[in-house]
């Protein structure tokens, strides 16, 4: 058991916890935040990604210990005021199914416009590459577009 | 009729009792969620409705929220019936009652694409009944004859001097009100919510979005424990020791559960008892099958081909055997369809807390009263004192309708003394699966002098896929119903056709998964029947035409899709490839439009078009054939799973593989409404694929792939280069 300590959705957060538990079962039974889903456990699907300073992190395999010191946000912390851009496009192309693997995509999807505001269709393709078994990539492409759009 | 049950209303008020789970309050906490059930209700008109005095209405929904929409759809069927007012109504899951059975089966299940279609007359009649009974109360107290008033969104009015009352204000008195054996269903003409081309936005999206959606692996309830499970390293292989020794002093853990094949740690967090299991020490015995392999199991196949024995016919018209012994040209050939895991997205989980007063559950489950039974018999105690709360479900294609992996919960909870919730690794879930078994298909037709099939035969072998899911035994060597269908009944007019049947018993797990027999039977049909038109030096977009030429229905459907696709008329370098299917009470046409780049195919589009009878909400239509054609991909391009050593091989998605965004095509769906019954959407959309796709691969190399996924045959998406 070893005491960290980082930043949650911009407020202070502390485990004391075995050090090699991934930050997703953290998240998830330790800090009570269940929008972070566990698809794989194995960096192979994506429906646990956060941010981790600003990066798309799978959190699966992202030991709590290297998050010592650092700024993390979980879909529930995505936007400090009601829904962020995305979520909207979301909602408005009804993209979910089951909707498990959503949270993932949308913090892909995320990360990704914050780093290129912009990004074309190759750019989508190449850095979105998290899974959905309800098969809603062409909603997903489409709602990426919308919230873009200027 | 109605049937008694679902008319009392003692039932209903037990049932509401309960407890009725609340999902669709966005933002509320876990815990809050659950606390809430109680409070739903209002005064319940009949098991579907229940009015608050502030007018809330809140409808039941007896089905199983998977991303099929059927929170949203089916309760708007209730709503219309009822003239609610759509703004004013909350979705709930039903308690598994006997209520909300399905009214055939009697048996309350999600799956088979039938929660609509087998609903819909009769909650139409309840939505209808309630509002018969607000209208009579209205007439108590309006003092006017009922046949004056109107119902419209939520309230009574009379229109002669514009007096109205609110839906709450009448319904404790509506409650009185005898309940009309046959209520008038208004006409579709006065549908206002479903149908005519609406969509409603979906009740569970905006949670979905957010991740405030409580699916079974987020639940959360005072004093639980996690458990992590590993099953026996052979498929069927059971425990011979456990060291319990091995994992004492380990931190938090609190009890090690063996559970017949399988064994469970259960501690205070669930990364310590994954922690916990690695370390434990167990030995196993191996399962039935020993360490068989692919090749057994491929000896085990030709075996039952070659014998006479444990065959039964499906299907029999005309005399398929005497016209293809004297005809003067056959075409024979074998499709073949692999093995698959269901691997939805939320893996196997559940939520037990078992207490001398009785059992309740929480999870995401498609087999809602399986599971009462199942834990029944597994506890022995009574099924009334087991309470199953359903959650969301992170998908299900069939796997959640059993029950293994809540019982299994059940015993983890009993062991160790506080609610438990059991998670299963993605290894366990794809290598302790029960799987949709690999479909061997040898079918040979009879060419008449029209280039047409004068006879075809089918001689199919494939283990059960319905004799777990079935309320009574699938015994070996008859047919089962769901593993031939496509083969049998399809519309296609050929005089001569039989399907012979062999259940082959095999020492895995088998079960259905989405499109059920359809998925690999189409395949089949729908690859000979494009190798029957080549043969006949026909189109085979034509070819259909002709046999489905007294379906006027089936017609329209092939030609709307041929049409959306410019079938024979792509752009240079691309080619078309069509599968067609009558599955699930609708049909689908699909037309697969690719081109080859480099030794690569590259999709560029699926042009769907399905005819369900009627679509009842059309975003939402659109968005299951979508998503349906994109699982369809998967299964079509990469996923199988294989056996060595009496176990899968693969065990996350690097083995078994899903298609991704980049493999997405243009997607184009569209639908026409001439079939006479609603038909099912949400295992429609796959159905075809395999088929359309395999057709196209033909249409653009000349190469006939006759065996599934094309991958493994080496046929290579551009983007799916690094299949391993
Ligand atoms: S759960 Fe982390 S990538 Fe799948
Ligand atoms: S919406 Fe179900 S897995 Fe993506």
């Amino acid at each position: 058991m070893a005491k960290f300590t980082f930043t949650l959705n911009g407020a202070p957060a502390t485990v004391d916890i075995d050090p090699s538990t991934p930050l997703l079962w953290v998240l998830r039974d330790h800090l009570g935040l269940t929008g972070t889903k566990f698809g794989c456990g194995a960096a192979q699907c994506g429906a646990c990604t956060v941010h981790v300073d600003g990066e798309a992190v799978r959190s699966c395999v992202y030991t709590i210990d290297s998050v010592e010191g650092a700024a993390v946000t979980t879909i529930e912390g995505l936007s400090k005021d009601g829904l962020h851009r995305l979520q909207k496009a979301w909602i408005e192309h009804q993209v979910p199914q089951c909707g498990y693997c959503q949270p993932g995509f949308i913090m892909a999807a995320a990360a990704l416009i914050a780093q290129q505001p912009k990004p074309s269709d190759a750019d989508i393709e190449a850095s979105i590459t998290n899974i959905c078994r309800c098969g809603t990539y062409a909603r997903i492409k489409q709602a990426i577009r919308s919230a873009v759009m200027p | 009729m109605l049937a008694e049950s679902q008319l009392s209303r003692r039932d209903v008020i037990n049932g509401l009792a309960a407890g009725a789970v609340v999902l669709v309050a966005g933002r509320l906490a876990p815990t809050q969620v659950f606390a809430q059930a109680a409070a739903a209700a209002g005064t319940a008109l009949n098991a579907w409705v229940a009015i608050a005095p502030d007018g809330i209405v809140t409808l039941q929904c007896a089905h199983s929220e998977m991303g099929q929409g059927i929170m949203t759809t089916f309760a708007a069927i209730i709503a219309d019936e009822l003239e609610a007012d759509w703004s004013k109504c909350e979705v709930v899951f039903s308690p598994v009652a006997p209520a909300y059975r399905h009214p055939v089966y009697n048996w309350q299940f999600t799956g088979n694409a039938e929660s609509i279609r087998s609903y819909h007359a009769l909650i139409r009649k309840m939505g209808a009944a309630a509002r018969e009974m607000l209208i009579a109360a209205a007439a108590d107290r309006m003092r006017v004859p009922p046949s004056d008033l109107a119902a419209r969104e939520g309230s009574v009015r009379h229109p002669g001097s514009g007096r109205t009352l609110g839906y709450g204000e009448l319904a404790a008195a509506a409650a009185g009100k005898p309940v009309p054996a046959e209520p008038r269903v208004k006409p579709e003409s006065e549908w206002r919510l479903v149908g005519g081309g609406r969509s409603l936005p979906r009740r569970d999206i905006p949670a979905k979005v957010e991740g405030s959606a409580i699916f079974g692996i987020d639940v959360k309830v005072p004093g639980m424990v996690y458990a992590a499970i590993a099953s026996a390293p052979t498929l069927g292989g059971k425990i011979a020791n456990v060291d319990r020794a091995s994992v004492a002093g380990t931190a938090g853990v609190l009890a090690v559960v063996p559970l017949d094949y399988a064994v469970a740690v259960v501690a205070e967090h669930y990364w310590q008892a994954r922690l916990a299991l690695e370390k434990l020490k167990v030995t196993w015995q191996p399962g039935p099958g020993g360490s068989f392999d692919d090749a057994n199991l491929a000896a085990m196949y030709a075996a039952a081909f070659a014998s006479d024995a444990g065959w039964a016919t499906a299907e029999a018209h005309g005399d398929a055997p005497v016209t293809l012994s004297s005809a003067q040209r056959v075409i024979e050939a074998e499709y073949r369809s692999p093995w698959l895991s269901h691997a939805p997205m939320e893996p196997m989980n559940a939520t037990v807390s078992v207490t001398s007063d009785g059992v309740t559950v929480w999870a995401p489950t498609q087999g809602m009263q399986m599971t009462q039974i199942v834990l029944a018999k597994v506890l022995n105690v009574a099924p009334e004192k087991i309470t199953v709360h359903r959650t969301f479900l992170g998908g299900g294609f069939g796997r959640r309708l059993l029950a293994d992996f809540v019982a299994q919960a059940a015993l983890c909870s009993k062991a160790a003394g506080r609610p438990v919730k059991l998670i299963w690794s993605r290894e366990e879930d794809i290598g302790r699966d029960w799987y949709r078994p690999a479909f061997l298909d040898h079918a040979r037709a009879a060419l008449g002098p029209d280039g047409l099939p004068a006879a075809i035969h089918h001689r199919l072998v494939a283990p059960s896929i319905l004799a777990p899911v079935s309320p009574v035994p699938v015994e070996p060597g008859t047919v089962d119903g769901l593993a031939v269908e496509s083969l049998v009944e399809h519309p296609y007019k050929i005089a001569n056709r039989r399907t012979d049947y062999h259940m082959l018993q095999v020492p895995i797990p088998t079960m259905v998964l989405r499109t059920t027999g359809h998925g690999p039977n189409n395949f089949a049909l729908e690859s000979l029947i494009d190798e029957l038109a080549h043969a006949a030096g026909q189109d085979p977009y034509q070819y259909r035409r002709r046999l489905l030429a007294e379906n006027a229905a089936a017609l329209a459907v092939v030609d709307r899709a041929a049409a959306l696709a410019g079938w024979g008329k792509a752009e240079a370098g691309r080619v078309h490839g069509m599968a067609f299917a009558d599955c699930f009470g609708s049909y689908l046409c699909q037309v697969a439009e690719l081109s080859v780049i480099d030794g690569a195919i590259k999709l560029h589009k699926m042009v769907s078009v399905c005819d369900p009878g009627r679509v009842l909400d059309r975003v939402n239509a659109t968005s299951l054939i979508e998503g349906g054609v994109v699982w369809g991909l998967s299964a079509a391009l990469y996923s199988a799973v294989t056996f060595a050593n009496g176990h899968v091989r693969e065990r996350n998605f690097d083995g078994f593989r899903v298609v991704t965004l980049p493999d997405t095509p243009e997607l184009v769906t569209d639908f026409l409404q001439n079939r006479p019954a609603i038909g099912g959407l949400g295992e429609v959309g796959p159905v075809c694929v395999p088929a359309a796709l395999a057709n196209a691969v033909f249409a653009a190399t000349g190469r006939r792939v006759r065996s599934l996924p094309l991958a493994r045959e080496g046929v290579f998406t551009i983007y799916g280069k690094t299949f391993s």
